[in-house]
């Protein structure tokens, strides 16, 4: 506690501010006493909604902790999802960095966003996260939803519009996007998720902070080079900068796995004028439909596929959006791949479905809600036994995303 | 047998007449030990005035424009080739008699595999110090010839049957050097005894590959590609010494015996060998027939556009401080090596922190012959070590200094530079053409790049056989600005400024700019020697001579290029029928490659109807690389078969063992402290004051990237102490202000009296502190602040604030002052 309060010379508190928190925090002494319900009580609330509950909701809770020593403590969480800074303010933070290449904190709201709040808050199935033709706007917010604009979710934010009661998913993603049904992936075809990852570039950063933000794996934990790299691009150089021991000991372990499947990507692109818009801010996806024929591929297939495609003449030349997953065997085959899916496909929904029915991503979304709500990782045995009891619970009880924030708030509520 | 059609080389006339000097040389010969390095010709040859009949034919003409002219002079084949012995194809009394010898000893089909050339390559009088350069003139001289009298029609690559040889068992060098006998069998009686004044990073003249390095890792590295475990005898080390007399050293002073050098290095060899196990062939396999890589039928690299090429530098040698001027075109630009460089396996010369210089006289032939069309190209096959060197890094530079050339190639980051001196520019050839930085044409990987500059076009930049769309502005100038005394030198400025880092595979100057086509033809042609493996399967497939054919060729130093495999029959009669094949895998020296295998999941079956008129049925498209293990020459590979014909070897793949439990880590404490937004919404909740008032929110904004981010509450700051601080003020501000909200929040407390009576009793500051303890610390929760003692703290802030005076005095600045110590503390703050 010292350390926390320590003053450097540059950083120097009040000494009135200085003084009280020394006075408030002396008193957490009995922090290591056990505490009782209505301490579990508002921990499950301060943990889940990022505020202290007032009296009346922090009655009510402690007394279904009291009177219920089964289901009273996950049911007092459950009453905790109500408060609508859970929505506002827990989950926006809890996805924001999800939805930029800098994984920042402080961007605005936005309908990747708002999406998955919508989808906490109405207990969809989670893994439509991945796949859903799925999108939620805010009613009662001008502008409209735009394929060109965030202005909508900024005018909510700016309002302060309580997303609990105002978003709405009623509409179908292809509705509002104008994007084919069956192109839909969840928020991977959302507005946001394609300014972010889809702009410029080659799709392999969509895929790759997917990875990174839905199996909880960036590509270092993926590397495997003993996958057959026939599907790595033609960008890829096999020597870089002259040296192949490059290649053959770095870039083909992600490659060989990560092409295949970011191949999916290959009929979308974030269009946007670089000379008149060069933050894209007026952007929108473009997504080839049949007969949408690219100049220079010749197919349906964004011309960033080939870009740099003399690096490696003899490298693969995509054709369609065609997905392999090749990481369901090898070191990748722990990922815990379904049984049920093919392991290939055509298009983004599919890839996504591929990747949400995975035992990673179950695992991924509770560790996430666990270090969000635990406010630390799993460290130990006991937390790692409870990782795998929520994963579980969250599979069979239709992926709730909500029901997992309770588990874990109950599981972190003190003694 | 199967002939398949390549263009033909199209190099073009030799400009040897357009210099004088003469120079006697007395000494051409085929050793190669150190003792006895010639300095090489640097001036061109003697030019005889032929007063014999006219030529009888255009191809006699031709013959004698490009060879005889080339070749006749006293320091060529002139001396003895001419007056007396035979073949006279340099003969000087009658040029039509010379021509009918010359076609005794050379193959215009196959240039390189002409008698001349080959006698030559051999050893024979070569007048420079590489055997292989002079071959590569004289081929050079052949093909000029020959592309003329082939009239363009192609050159033919014949398939023939390679020696078979099942895949043997082979000794694989261990990745550790402590597993193997290196270090006492060869490092430290031999190569760190004896090699160590020229082949470490720091010697005085260092000479790669640094296999006696102090580093033993590094020694055992290069060193692994001068042995050979199956054979030591066959050792680069071991032939180094006894048939090549390589600065053997004196075992048993005072005398040097290379034959004793040679047998002790064999003998360490062998008994480092002898510790190693053999790498045992999987018999369930289904393999192909094995090959080495000279085993391989060399694919032509012919093609290429070289009609005016006048410097042409393809780094073949491999050794050396010599990269020599194979263009043919006199006097040779041979360039001098010096700095911190190394030889690249598969042709090419990286450099680290070194130079490659023409001497100024022999650098001026580029200022004559440029300046003779005041046009010309450069050409490069280079690969990048970086994307982080500027100055420009000089790629290629012909200058008197840094501020001072003809002409320069250059790196600036992720841009290719062009710089060129004419009547339209200053004297360092500014202002530069450079890719569009956006663009990032350059890369850090091998890429073909062309600079051509004419007087219409203007400078031009081709990457990888496109151009690159930037558009020279400065006008088309003449060339006549151009200074005779500079020299052309690689990797770096001739000053030594500017160094360049990275491999260059290939060099040439042209003196005409090079047309688009031209220039796409070249990159199509690739760079580095190229073979046709032809992998035997005659066995599975039930068919004579047929073959799984991969072209291959070296790709860097540590690896090979495997690509295009194609299914062939050598009886042109033959039909293949139905051959399932599928899971094609490479092996190397008795296993399969680890990493790289491109063509297994090849799937298809070769039939009569895909087979094609010319014999051949590609399997893939597709290229991929290989690691490199001893070398090129003692490689062995072969292929692996899932399924060919009737065989079939079902490869399953284990489940990997599940990832062992993380270690157990002290848990880090279950509290927290609230981020930024909570913060936010917990003090509005707090106090009732809406996150979207102004005045609140125009503190939040300016106050919420100093708040808490992470709710670690080990990361706590005593900044972010000061934004909360800021935060709660302005919220307690804007809840004193609104007469409703206090009225509501702190009710029966008399706002309106003065600061010495509102707080005068315990029960009016308890008006205050009530309602401050009840909403923002909560009752009857032991982890929060105890009651007592934060009522008392913030009594005494009452008492202490309420003696002010003055007129920032004020009741209302007092409860906002109580509020805030309650809302900005840890009893909000934690978590």
């Amino acid at each position: 506690m010292v350390k926390v309060l320590r003053a450097t010379p540059e950083r120097r508190w009040s000494k009135r501010a200085l003084l009280l928190v020394l006075t408030v925090i002396t008193a957490f002494g009995s922090l290591a006493v056990s505490a009782d319900e209505r301490d579990q009580a508002k921990r499950i609330h301060d943990r889940i909604a990022g505020v202290p509950p007032d009296t009346a909701t922090l009655n009510l809770m402690a007394n279904a902790i009291t009177t219920d020593p089964v289901n009273g403590a996950f049911n007092a969480a459950l009453i905790a999802t109500d408060d609508p800074a859970f929505y506002n303010v827990t989950l926006k933070n809890f996805v924001a960095p999800w939805t930029n290449r800098d994984q920042a904190v402080f961007v605005p709201l936005n309908d990747y966003t708002a999406t998955v709040i919508g989808m906490v808050r109405d207990d969809v199935d989670f893994r439509n996260v991945l796949y859903g033709d799925i999108l939620y706007t805010v009613s009662g917010v001008n502008p409209a939803y735009s394929i060109s604009s965030n202005a909508h979710y900024e005018a909510a934010e700016t309002q302060g519009a309580d997303l609990k009661a105002r978003l709405v998913g009623t509409t179908p993603q292809s509705a509002l996007t104008g994007v084919p049904s069956s192109a839909t992936a969840g928020v991977l075809t959302s507005r946001a998720a394609s300014k972010a990852f889809f702009i410029d570039g080659t799709n392999r950063a969509m895929f790759r902070f997917t990875m990174m933000n839905h199996m909880c794996r960036d590509m270092e934990q993926v590397h495997d080079t003993s996958r057959v790299p026939d599907r790595i691009r033609q960008d890829v150089s096999r020597s870089p900068g002259g040296d192949a021991r490059v290649f053959l000991n770095g870039c083909i372990g992600c490659h060989s796995g990560m092409d295949p499947l970011a191949q999916a990507f290959a009929y979308y692109n974030f269009q946007y004028d670089k000379a008149t818009d060069p933050t894209a801010d007026a952007g929108f996806l473009k997504y080839n439909n049949s007969g949408d024929i690219d100049a220079i591929t010749g197919t349906r297939v964004v011309r960033k596929y080939f870009n740099n495609n003399t690096t490696f003449p003899y490298g693969y030349i995509t054709m369609n959006d065609h997905w392999d997953n090749y990481w369901r065997h090898g070191p990748n085959e722990v990922l815990g791949w379904s049984s049920s899916l093919p392991g290939s496909g055509d298009g983004a929904k599919s890839m996504g479905m591929e990747l949400a029915n995975s035992d990673a991503f179950a695992e991924c979304q509770v560790e996430k809600v666990f270090k969000n709500v635990c406010l630390r990782p799993p460290q130990d045995a006991a937390d790692r036994a409870q990782i795998s009891s929520m994963v579980s619970a969250f599979q069979s009880d239709n992926y709730n995303l909500r029901n997992v924030f309770a588990a874990s708030a109950v599981y972190c509520m003190g003694q | 047998m199967k002939i398949m059609n390549k263009l033909s080389s199209a190099r073009g006339l030799a400009l040897a007449a357009f210099a004088a000097s003469t120079l006697i040389v007395s000494g051409c010969g085929s050793g190669s030990g150190a003792s006895t390095v010639a300095n090489p010709v640097t001036t061109p040859p003697t030019v005889s005035n032929y007063t014999g009949p006219a030529p009888q034919t255009a191809d006699v003409q031709r013959f004698k424009i490009n060879v005889w002219d080339n070749l006749v002079p006293n320091n060529r084949c002139g001396t003895c080739h001419n007056p007396s012995q035979t073949p006279r194809f340099v003969r000087s009394d009658d040029i039509n008699l010379a021509y009918d010898a010359a076609n005794s000893v050379v193959n215009l089909a196959d240039p390189a595999n002409s008698r001349m050339v080959l006698k030559v390559r051999g050893g024979h009088n070569c007048w420079l110090t590489s055997d292989d350069a002079c071959g590569d003139i004289i081929q050079s001289y052949i093909e000029a010839w020959a592309g003329g009298a082939l009239g363009g029609t192609g050159k033919a690559i014949q398939f023939t049957a390679p020696p078979l040889h099942d895949p043997g068992s082979s000794k694989n060098f261990p990745a550790d050097v402590s597993a193997t006998l290196f270090k006492t069998a060869v490092y430290d009686p031999y190569l760190h005894q004896y090699c160590v004044g020229c082949h470490k990073e720091d010697a005085a003249v260092p000479q790669s590959p640094f296999f006696a390095s102090d580093d033993i890792d590094v020694a055992y590295a290069a060193a692994q590609k001068k042995m050979d475990l199956d054979n030591p005898a066959n050792s680069r080390f071991v032939l180094r010494l006894g048939e090549e007399f390589h600065n053997c050293w004196a075992e048993n002073p005072p005398t040097v015996n290379c034959a004793q050098d040679a047998a002790l290095m064999q003998a360490g060899i062998t008994a480092m060998a002898n510790a190693i196990p053999a790498t045992v062939v999987d018999p369930n396999l289904v393999t192909s027939k094995a090959l080495k890589l000279t085993d391989g039928i060399v694919a032509s690299s012919g093609g290429r556009q070289e009609a005016n090429v006048i410097a042409l530098y393809e780094f073949k040698t491999g050794t050396g401080n010599t990269a020599f001027d194979t263009s043919g075109v006199e006097p040779a630009a041979n360039l001098t090596l010096s700095g911190t460089y190394s030889w690249v396996g598969g042709w090419g010369i990286d450099f680290t922190n070194g130079k490659a210089q023409a001497s100024t006289t022999a650098s001026k032939k580029l200022h004559d012959l440029i300046g003779s069309t005041g046009e010309y190209s450069i050409e490069a096959w280079v690969a990048p070590a970086n994307v982080t060197q500027d100055g420009p890094a000089r790629i290629i530079s012909f200058a008197g200094s840094s501020a001072s050339r003809n002409f320069m190639l250059g790196q600036t980051l992720y841009q290719y530079d062009f710089l060129n001196r004419t009547s339209e520019t200053d004297q360092n050839g500014e202002p530069r053409l450079s890719t569009l930085d956006d663009d990032e044409d350059l890369q850090a990987t091998l890429q073909h790049v062309v600079a051509t500059y004419d007087p219409a076009n203007g400078r031009r930049i081709y990457v990888n056989g496109k151009f690159t769309d930037d558009v020279d502005t400065v006008p088309g100038g003449l060339l006549t600005e151009w200074d005779n005394t500079f020299a052309f030198a690689l990797a770096s400025e001739v000053d030594n400024t500017n160094r360049w880092a990275g491999t260059a595979r290939l060099v040439a100057i042209h003196n005409r700019a090079l047309t688009a086509d031209q220039i796409k033809q070249n990159f199509d042609v690739g760079v580095g020697e190229k073979y046709y493996l032809l992998f035997n399967v005659s066995d599975h497939v039930g068919k004579p001579d047929a073959y799984v054919v991969f072209e291959v060729s070296q790709f860097d130093s540590y690896s090979y290029l495997f690509r295009a495999p194609f299914f062939l029959m050598l009886d042109s009669a033959a039909t293949p029928g139905d051959i399932p094949i599928a899971g094609i895998r490479i092996g190397v020296n008795g296993r399969e490659a680890s990493v790289g295998q491109a063509f297994a999941h090849v799937n298809t079956a070769i039939s009569d109807a895909a087979y094609t008129p010319t014999g051949q049925q590609e399997l893939s498209s597709l290229g991929t690389v290989v690691a490199l293990e001893k070398g090129p020459t003692l490689d062995e590979f072969f292929l692996t078969f899932e399924v060919l014909g009737s065989a079939s070897h079902v490869v399953v793949e284990a489940s990997p063992a599940p990832p062992p439990a993380p270690l157990d880590v002290p848990r880090d404490p279950d509290y927290g402290i609230r981020d930024f937004a909570e913060i936010n919404q917990t003090m509005s909740n707090m106090t009732g004051v809406a996150t979207t008032q102004a005045q609140v929110k125009a503190t939040y904004d300016a106050v919420y990237q100093a708040l808490p981010v992470s709710t670690g509450i080990e990361g706590f700051l005593s900044s972010q102490q000061m934004g909360i601080t800021q935060l709660a003020i302005s919220y307690c501000s804007a809840l004193v202000e609104d007469t409703s909200k206090r009225a509501l929040f702190f009710p029966g407390f008399d706002f309106n009296a003065g600061v010495s009576t509102a707080f005068n009793s315990g029960a009016k500051q308890n008006q205050i502190i009530d309602p401050l303890m009840a909403k923002m610390v909560g009752a009857n929760i032991s982890t929060q602040p105890d009651d007592a003692a934060t009522r008392a703290e913030v009594a005494s802030l009452i008492t202490l604030l309420a003696g002010c005076s003055g007129a920032q005095c004020s009741t209302n600045g007092v409860v906002k002052g109580a509020c805030a110590s309650v809302l900005g503390s840890a009893a909000m703050l934690v978590q």
